[in-house]
């Protein structure tokens, strides 16, 4: 059964492909469109994966740049098919942060808040929320942060995940109690 | 199936049957509200339902702890990609080499000019004549 897609969807679809046929025949600044336009969700989710700014930076960085050297394969949405470059440039590097043993900075935490009091008062939480997130699979971890960080309909994720919202609405429960679990005592 | 009612009622009748009406007030069962489960509270954070209301215990911890981490949820959904990242990721695209130039030429689209089809048609149909004389010799 083929879903219908919404208008603006269509719309945003046809401004993508014409900045890509742009960037394709030799402007290589509207790549920067692209990058202005997706930037944002794409950066909240490898921060969120990844609990580093430093790194999410150097994730996007990457992904862009895979990207653009690998544009005349787009077919269909450009920001669904540069989020699953993003998401796996997040799983790769979790899988070789594991392998490694390697941990970063703890102190490397999200900056971009809007009023630096309410993050001295939130900075705890924030770091234990970042850990209880790091101790997580990371199939939950990616499932909880695309509904709860990114604020992302079960449908949209199943559409980039390319899984079912059923199997979606059971990581995100479990990913849940899991995180209620370790932290439910401190903050509750 | 679960029917609340009807537990509460079988619950009063046996409390009647134990006597459990002479015992002193603080010591008799009082019916406790439909009690919400986690269910509930995950629906309520999947946006499906509203928010639950008169829990208790477990279930009202629950509440509370989401409520929490939603401020904290919220708060990382407004952060934005630091203003000099586009600037650094343009910087570091390939300059020299065109973003076609990259994409294996089997994935590329092939454009074909119609003098181009006449000539690779008359070349295969060459080959075809050279082999078919090898062939019956």
């Amino acid at each position: 059964m083929k879903s219908t897609v919404p208008a603006d969807q269509v719309d945003q679809v046809d401004a993508d492909q014409e900045i890509i046929a742009r960037v394709l025949s030799g402007d290589r600044d509207a790549f920067s469109i692209l990058i202005h336009r997706y930037s944002d969700p794409l950066f909240r989710h490898a921060l969120g994966m990844t609990g580093s700014p430093d790194v999410a930076e150097d994730i996007l960085q990457m992904s862009f740049i895979k990207a653009y050297s690998h544009l005349a394969e787009v077919r269909g949405r450009f920001d669904a098919w540069v989020f699953r470059i993003v998401a796996n440039g997040c799983k790769d590097w979790l899988k070789n942060i594991r392998r490694t043993h390697l941990s970063y900075d703890e102190d490397d935490q999200p900056t971009g808040y809007a009023n630096p009091e309410e993050e001295l008062d939130l900075t705890e939480l924030r770091s234990d929320l970042d850990r209880a997130l790091q101790t997580l699979p990371v199939s939950l971890r990616e499932a909880f942060v695309m509904k709860h960080v990114e604020g992302r309909s079960y449908e949209e994720m199943a559409e980039l995940l390319s899984t079912t919202v059923g199997a979606l609405k059971m990581r995100v429960h479990r990913a849940r109690e899991a995180l209620q679990a370790l932290l439910e005592e401190k903050y509750a | 199936m679960y029917e609340p009612n009807r537990r509460d009622e079988a619950a009063r009748e046996g409390g009647k049957q134990s006597g459990e009406n002479n015992a002193p007030l603080a010591d008799r069962e009082v019916p406790l509200p439909p009690v919400a489960t986690l269910d509930h509270v995950h629906r309520w954070l999947d946006g499906e339902a509203p928010e639950p209301t008169g829990l208790r215990g477990e279930q009202a911890r629950s509440l509370e702890f989401w409520h929490r981490m939603e401020e904290e949820t919220d708060r990382r959904r407004r952060v934005v990609t630091p203003p000099y990242l586009a600037d650094r990721i343009m910087a570091a695209l390939p300059q020299t080499a065109s973003a076609t130039a990259i994409a294996p030429w089997w994935k590329k689209d092939m454009n074909l000019s119609p003098a181009a089809v006449v000539a690779l048609a008359v070349g295969a149909f060459s080959l075809g004549l050279i082999a078919m004389r090898l062939v019956t010799g």
